[in-house]
């Protein structure tokens, strides 16, 4: 497989396949970016 | 405290970069390398990342289990470690609640490419989606309950959820044991070829890495904020003391 | 037996109080009956005897999960009012009489709803069980133990919350689960004779198993959940 085929969105496998890759990233980063964003926010009220 | 952080940090850091490095690694192995799966085509990949973290799914409910049983020992005894067990029991639930949501909306995706359907009441799919309505509850019941008691509240149902895991693996098993579901050719490791393992591995171990650090990331912040909250009741009780009489 | 005694003291209590204004019984028959009448509009069980045959244990027992989490709540909201809670924390009987007293009460008052429920599901959805309906006697009183020692336990749980009765069933029912699957296979078995009797007793079985060890949990930790401030 290839960066090309990956993105080709004709199939519907591929579509799946992306949307399945994309959905994880998507929630394991946004889970992550919350996380980060609380810890960033609440940094400035301790010291 | 002070002194540890920037060791602390910096390891952090460097667990860190390491899993997103593992996970890259896993990504091209699964992508690019493994060879296109005959049966399935290339929706098959998938399983690179629906299986890994699958699998991990299971370990933190436990964790959390233990962390509320660490809670409600120390209540009483040592009620500083107790707010650390749970922060710690916090911290699982929600990783293990991520960790399954991917795994049913990713089954879900790949089930309805590869077989046609999004869903099925089979012994797996039914305990795991219960695996998640159980440790939601959990999040929800700490959101609702009254602070104060939320930790006690929310660690006594952690236990109810943890006995329930296995009761309820255990009855949805023998339950469609007795009407057999569709087969969904052969569990995913049956069968597993000598060119998936690599893709397999690295994204496991992948996964494993990057749960231990969110997981770690989530709980440094929970303690964070229950430091915080110390703090604010600290300075609280100080200044009604200074008040003159 | 002291302890025995406590647990018929809380018991007598709550079966009183429930004399006087009856509330829970009439509002859960009421309840369960609405329920009936839905699923008997939803669709036809006159035409299709087979179908209602092999749904209506789930229908029964969705309908008595409903029904019963309407008492549930309530019957904790007994002890909030006069600061009757406060009392009983500082009481020396221990918190689980407590807790068991009032399981077995509404254990009691669902089953007097199955008792009316029963026939009256019979009439309006015409069945005709084909098992062996005696199983219904020990399948009934097992499943209803299971959603009433959990529900008033959670009941229990959510006391203080903020929603309290959107957080009974958000707890109940995930934590149920195994205990509905085995009821409603159970009766469903009962009532279409699908299963044989080695499958209906293991089903049965698991039920028994299912509230023996949350009746256990469910004591153990009681007093936990009534001092948790």
């Amino acid at each position: 497989m290839t960066w090309h085929s990956l993105f080709a969105l004709s199939t519907m496998e591929h579509r799946h396949l992306l949307v399945a890759y994309a959905a994880v990233l998507i929630i394991q980063g946004g889970y992550a970016g919350w996380t980060a964003w609380n810890w960033l926010r609440l940094k400035d009220t301790r010291h | 405290m002070e002194q540890r952080n920037p060791t602390l940090r910096g390891v952090a850091w460097l667990w860190f970069g390491i899993a997103i490095a593992v996970l890259v690694v896993g990504f091209r192995q699964a992508i690019f390398l493994t060879p296109t799966d005959a049966a399935q085509g290339d929706v098959g990949r998938i399983f690179y990342y629906h299986v890994p973290i699958a699998m991990w799914s299971l370990l933190f409910p436990y964790l959390n289990f233990a962390a509320s049983l660490a809670y409600l020992y120390w209540r009483r005894r040592d009620p500083l470690k107790a707010l650390t067990a749970d922060a710690f029991a916090l911290a699982s639930a929600e990783v293990a609640v991520v960790y399954a949501s991917i795994t049913l909306i990713t089954g879900s995706i790949w089930g309805r490419a590869a077989w046609g359907i999004w869903w099925a009441w089979d012994a797996r799919l039914t305990s795991m989606l219960l695996l998640w309505l159980l440790y939601a509850s959990y999040l929800l019941l700490r959101r609702f309950s009254p602070t104060g008691q939320s930790h006690t509240l929310a660690a006594v149902l952690s236990v109810f959820a943890a006995v329930d895991v296995p009761i309820v693996y255990m009855s949805i098993r023998w339950w469609r044991t007795q009407h057999p579901a569709p087969v969904f050719g052969g569990g995913p490791n049956s069968g597993m070829d000598k060119s998936m393992l690599p893709a397999f591995f690295w994204n496991l171990a992948g996964w494993a890495i990057w749960g231990i650090f969110i997981l770690l990331f989530r709980f440094a912040l929970e303690r964070r904020r229950q430091l915080a909250d110390q703090e604010a009741a600290l300075q609280a009780i100080e200044a009604s003391l200074e008040i003159p009489q | 037996m002291n302890y025995l005694r406590h647990v018929l003291d809380h018991l007598r209590k709550d079966l009183r109080l429930e004399w006087r204004s009856r509330d829970s019984i009439n509002g859960m028959l009421f309840f369960a009956l609405l329920v009936v009448v839905v699923f008997g509009l939803a669709f036809d069980p006159t035409s299709y005897p087979t179908t209602t045959r092999q749904i209506s244990g789930g229908i029964l027992w969705v309908a008595l999960l409903f029904a019963s989490m309407t008492a549930l709540n309530q019957s904790w909201a007994r002890e909030l009012r006069n600061q009757v809670l406060e009392a009983q924390r500082m009481a020396p009987s221990p918190a689980s009489a407590l807790f068991l007293g009032k399981a077995i009460a509404n254990m009691l008052f669902v089953l007097v709803v199955e008792a009316v429920l029963g026939p009256i599901f019979i009439i309006f959805f015409n069945l005709h069980a084909l098992g062996n309906l005696w199983l219904l006697a020990l399948i009934l009183p097992l499943g209803t133990w299971a959603l009433v020692v959990n529900g008033t336990f959670f009941a229990a749980l959510g006391l203080r919350a903020r929603n309290r009765e959107l957080l009974l069933p958000l707890l109940l029912l995930p934590i149920s689960l195994p205990a509905l699957l085995a009821m409603v296979q159970a009766t469903n078995g009962v009532l279409t004779a699908d299963l044989d009797s080695i499958q209906i007793a293991t089903w049965i079985k698991q039920l028994a198993g299912y509230d023996v060890i949350f009746t256990t949990i469910c004591i153990l930790f009681f007093e936990t959940v009534l001092n948790a401030e």
